[in-house]
């Protein structure tokens, strides 16, 4: 038998269930770490960190889900919460939209569709943190322009701009 | 009509695959804090039973009990409902107080 994610959250919150949060965290530990990879450039292991904090935080802070937005919406919102502390803390966002874009990857690419997947990882790079975290969420994760606004906590036109500005300097990397 | 698929949506998609779970889950539990104990409602059901407990003592009717020996099962039948009645009783009481006392104990939030 298969439990919703409103059920697995009624079970964790009744005390009944410790494992319905396992279930949980099972269920979507793979959309926040790629997301939360791709917001550290890749930095696997600091986005497992914080990965880890992200659904520590959901733990403490499940009783708050109030259930008007997917679960999976609320743990989106609690990861970049997350991402955007702990870059407030190594003083990296502000730097993050000033710093020269990373070098080229080296590695060398033996077919189109790896040098193109290798591209697009690079071209993700170059993007600003908001413009980034604006298009994995709604180009990759296939969130809305107002639920994205609600895990980013700004407003509907920043998403849609940052959005429009992103694609534009992936499709110009991208010569697309 | 349906209007093409914008090109970098189709790749960031295409891009978006599972991640291996690699004991990732077992940490998080793991590291997880034990929920601190709500022992107000425990306390309560805790109260509860010793307060039934007592009850029982004082008013079953323990005088009236006989003897678990051999003769009470030739008597499980409606003629000798009264020797075997109060048994069935206490047992009862005594089970129910046990259970809730149990579940007052495992009580977790």
């Amino acid at each position: 038998m298969s439990f919703t994610d409103a059920d697995l959250i009624a079970r964790v919150l009744s005390g009944e269930d410790r494992h319905a949060f396992g279930e949980l965290v099972r269920r979507h530990q793979s959309p926040v770490r790629a997301f939360l990879t791709r917001m550290t450039r890749g930095d696997t292991h600091r986005a497992d960190d914080l990965a880890q904090e992200t659904f520590l935080k959901a733990w403490q802070k499940l009783n708050t889900f109030r259930g008007d937005a997917k679960f999976s919406t609320w743990l989106f919102g609690v990861a970049f919460n997350e991402f955007r502390n702990a870059g407030r803390a190594r003083n990296e966002i502000a730097a993050d939209d000033l710093a020269d874009p990373p070098p080229e990857s080296q590695t060398a690419a033996t077919d189109a569709s790896s040098r193109l997947r290798l591209d697009l990882t690079e071209a993700l790079k170059r993007l600003n943190s908001s413009e980034r975290a604006a298009i994995l969420l709604c180009c990759q994760n296939g969130l809305s322009h107002e639920e994205a606004a609600q895990v980013l906590g700004c407003p509907l036109g920043t998403v849609k701009t940052n959005i429009l500005r992103g694609k534009e300097t992936l499709r110009r990397h991208l010569s697309l | 009509m349906n209007t093409p698929e914008d090109p970098i949506d189709a790749m960031l998609r295409e891009e978006n695959h599972y991640v291996e779970d690699g004991g990732f889950t077992a940490q998080v539990m793991k590291s997880l804090p034990r929920r601190r104990r709500n022992w107000l409602r425990p306390a309560i059901l805790l109260v509860a039973m010793t307060a039934g407990f007592g009850l029982a003592i004082r008013w079953l009717p323990w005088e009236k009990l006989t003897p678990l020996n051999a003769s009470i099962w030739h008597s499980l039948d409606s003629q000798h409902a009264q020797l075997w009645m109060p048994w069935i009783v206490v047992t009862l009481v005594v089970a129910s107080l046990i259970w809730g006392l149990v579940a007052a104990l495992q009580w977790e939030d």
